[in-house]
């Protein structure tokens, strides 16, 4: 606390006592009232029964693990496998999509920072910012246009005789991986990028002059430098994927869910909001634990993230 | 850079942008096409009636309401909290920066369906204490909206000004305290001009999120809609080209933008390199005023303009007339196909067999699918919809109709 008042009194001296005051105010509120309350809220409320109304706050509403058991074992008494598959399956899908954004963007990522120059590097940024200005549903809508069973591939496909019937690209899940890795494209590229360029060329010279093959310049110097950048955009990648709502909707196929549509099921379909608070606590927690693990393992800390 | 290595950055390069533009441009083109499913092939009219279309759509419409209502709400609410995060952590120490950094940034990972269902359990709560009139401003699809928006929007807001206050020379600050100003005078006349472009990217950013948000507010609307979320559930529940024809307003919109922008930037250089009077683009006076981004942008709305006149005038009617009239004649004759077919059964077997009709002047859009189902036998040997699992293949593509024997 004190350290804040320190902060606060050389703030106020700085630029003014009014100043100082909206500073503290909006950060508390932001803090207080927008970030740390609602999740707290939320938490509680996960811990609830799902009560009518008039009910509320009466002898009723107590507390209960019910919502978290229910999650593990469903109605009987075995594994819940239908919801826990499908949060496993959304975290390995989303560690799959965001593998693929690492390695579509590293290439990209670099030649935008060593090898494009002037008017050229120019136009590729412009190019890469474009396509996200467009609607997240529109472009998840043009995967479904390109993948359906009438869409281009497969009329291509059966017009050059590749395969003979129509392939259901939306049930294989092609559709929405593409879909996915392409929507979180530019939050993967820009944090490579912006390690990538700090790194000097005469280092990649020099270890070509003394004969490194292209692969070891890249494992030995380009990717210790890209390390940061690549994990501050695959954590993004993976949160966004893993939280992501819309393209699932839009291009997943009928017989796979999203973890997130289940909550959304919960919330909508079954009005139970506890049991959706309680899916929403263990989704956060489950990602959270895995970023931090994944952070461990790779040895870099939160701190980097959006710079 | 070694020759191999630079053919391969130009294929990479390349490849990279064909799967980033190929779905839009495709996209772009089925806006055009009067199929009424989405999509390239077989190409029928070219139509500009699908902007009609969309543009009579009242859920979207409405929805574009209340999107700029909550998209200026979130604005200035997020700037100066995005603002007053920036300031509070150029002044904290080096520790309890990384943490409150930490905490600021992280509403950004969370997942949007996370903040969404804490915001309105959180105020639901509140405004259930309340109760009256509070729970009603409380209880509502906008402050909900709004309310979770800025929850991380301020974040992107923060992240604009912290890199525009990395580059500022606080001694023009410690100067003018010097001189006598008073710190707030120092504030309003020297940090918050040097502040004032990345006020207005920040703005710009933080309408643009908020706008195409949807995991978030697709919970805190509530039973309202907002324009991505009834966007959305025109793509659930059902897709026809009308929403190509947005594609094809949002890019054009974003590319005239850009190109704006980029004009822009280029005089800005010019000018700031102090050489433009040498140029020979800056020296010729007709050029200097065609490039001007004002200019430029006027140019381009004319054109799209102009498009738009021109588009408004084309009549498509006749040609699709034509297209119906078609895929009338080979329907009726695959019903004449099929009649006989089953009068030679008949004769052949004397057997009664329930009338296959199917794909014959069936008004739904199941109907071809449906015909390899309904009369397995009859049907086997035409080429109508056997092995298409699309419920949609059969009735959408007169491709696979069309190869009927004459």
């Amino acid at each position: 606390m004190g350290n804040f008042r320190t902060a606060f009194n050389s703030f106020a001296g700085r630029h003014g006592m009014g100043v100082a005051l909206f500073v503290a105010i909006a950060v508390a509120a932001w803090v207080i009232l927008l970030i740390v309350l609602p999740q707290l809220s939320m938490l509680d409320y996960s811990f609830r029964h799902n009560l009518p109304a008039s009910q509320i706050g009466g002898p009723d509403d107590t507390y209960t693990l019910e919502n978290y058991r229910y999650f593990m074992f469903g109605n009987d008494d075995g594994l819940n496998t239908l919801d826990i598959g499908i949060l496993l399956r959304t975290l390995i899908a989303a560690v799959f999509v965001t593998i693929l954004d690492v390695m579509i963007c590293y290439p990209i990522a670099f030649i935008l920072a060593h090898s494009a120059s002037g008017v050229s590097a120019r136009l590729m940024v412009i190019g890469l910012i474009i396509p996200f200005w467009v609607n997240e549903i529109l472009r998840a809508f043009a995967f479904r246009v390109l993948f359906g069973a009438t869409g281009l591939i497969n009329s291509v496909g059966l017009g050059m005789g590749l395969w003979d019937a129509p392939v259901d690209f939306i049930r294989a899940d092609v559709a929405l991986y593409s879909g996915l890795a392409y929507a979180y494209i530019l939050l993967m590229i820009f944090p490579i990028y912006n390690a990538v360029e700090a790194l000097d060329r005469a280092q990649i010279e020099a270890a070509r002059d003394m004969g490194a093959p292209w692969w070891r310049v890249h494992w030995r110097i380009v990717l210790p430098i890209a390390k940061p950048g690549i994990a501050s955009g695959a954590t993004m990648v993976f949160m966004l994927t893993s939280g992501a709502l819309a393209a699932p909707q839009i291009l997943g196929g009928p017989s796979s869910l999203w973890f997130t549509q289940v909550i959304y099921q919960w919330f909508n379909q079954s009005s139970n909001w506890q049991r959706g608070s309680a899916y929403a606590v263990i989704l956060l927690l489950v990602c959270i634990a895995f970023v931090t693990l994944m952070m461990r393992v790779f040895k870099v800390s939160v701190g980097e993230i959006g710079k | 850079m070694n020759p191999r290595g630079s053919v391969f950055s130009a294929a990479y390069a390349l490849a990279f942008f064909t799967f980033l533009f190929g779905p839009l441009i495709i996209m772009v083109i089925t806006a055009f096409n009067s199929s009424r499913f989405p999509r390239v092939t077989p190409w029928e009219c070219f139509t500009t009636g699908w902007f009609n279309v969309l543009i009579t759509n009242d859920r979207l419409m409405s929805g574009l309401l209340s999107s700029l209502f909550i998209g200026i709400g979130v604005i200035v609410v997020a700037v100066p909290v995005g603002l007053a995060g920036a300031l509070a952590l150029s002044e904290l120490s080096a520790r309890l920066r990384a943490t409150l950094y930490t905490v600021l940034i992280v509403p950004i990972l969370i997942p949007g369906v996370v903040l969404g269902i804490s915001t309105i359990v959180f105020w639901g709560q509140i405004g259930r204490t309340l109760g009256g009139p509070a729970q009603a401003f409380f209880y509502n699809g906008y402050f909900l909206t709004i309310a979770g928006q800025v929850t991380f929007i301020s974040a992107y807001a923060m992240l604009v000004f912290i890199a525009r206050l990395q580059r500022f020379d606080a001694t023009q600050t410690e100067a003018a305290l010097d001189l006598g100003a008073s710190p707030g005078q120092a504030f309003r006349k020297i940090l918050l001009p040097f502040l004032a472009p990345a006020i207005g990217s920040a703005a710009f950013i933080t309408l643009l999120a908020s706008f195409e948000n949807y995991n978030t507010t697709v919970f805190t609307i509530l039973s309202g809609n907002t324009f991505t979320t009834a966007l959305a559930s025109k793509v659930r529940h059902g897709t026809d080209p009308s929403l190509s024809a947005l594609a094809v307003i949002i890019i054009s919109i974003t590319l005239i933008g850009a190109l704006t922008h980029e004009a822009y930037i280029r005089r800005k250089t010019l000018l700031d390199s102090g050489k433009a009077e040498q140029s020979a683009i800056f020296g010729n006076p007709v050029l200097r005023l065609l490039t001007h981004p004002g200019a430029v942008l006027a140019l381009l709305l004319c054109i799209a303009g102009g498009l738009v006149w021109l588009g408004s005038k084309h009549d498509s009617s006749v040609c699709e007339a034509g297209i119906l009239e078609e895929k009338r004649a080979i329907q009726r004759q695959l019903q004449e196909e099929q009649r006989s077919r089953i009068d030679a059964q008949k004769k052949a077997g004397g057997q009664t067999q329930t009338p296959a009709e199917g794909g014959a002047g069936n008004p739904s859009p199941f109907g071809g699918a449906f015909t390899g189902g309904l009369a397995p036998e009859s049907a086997a040997p035409e080429p109508a919809a056997p092995s298409n699992p699309s419920p949609f293949g059969g009735a959408f593509n007169p491709g696979t109709l069309a190869p009927a024997p004459e």
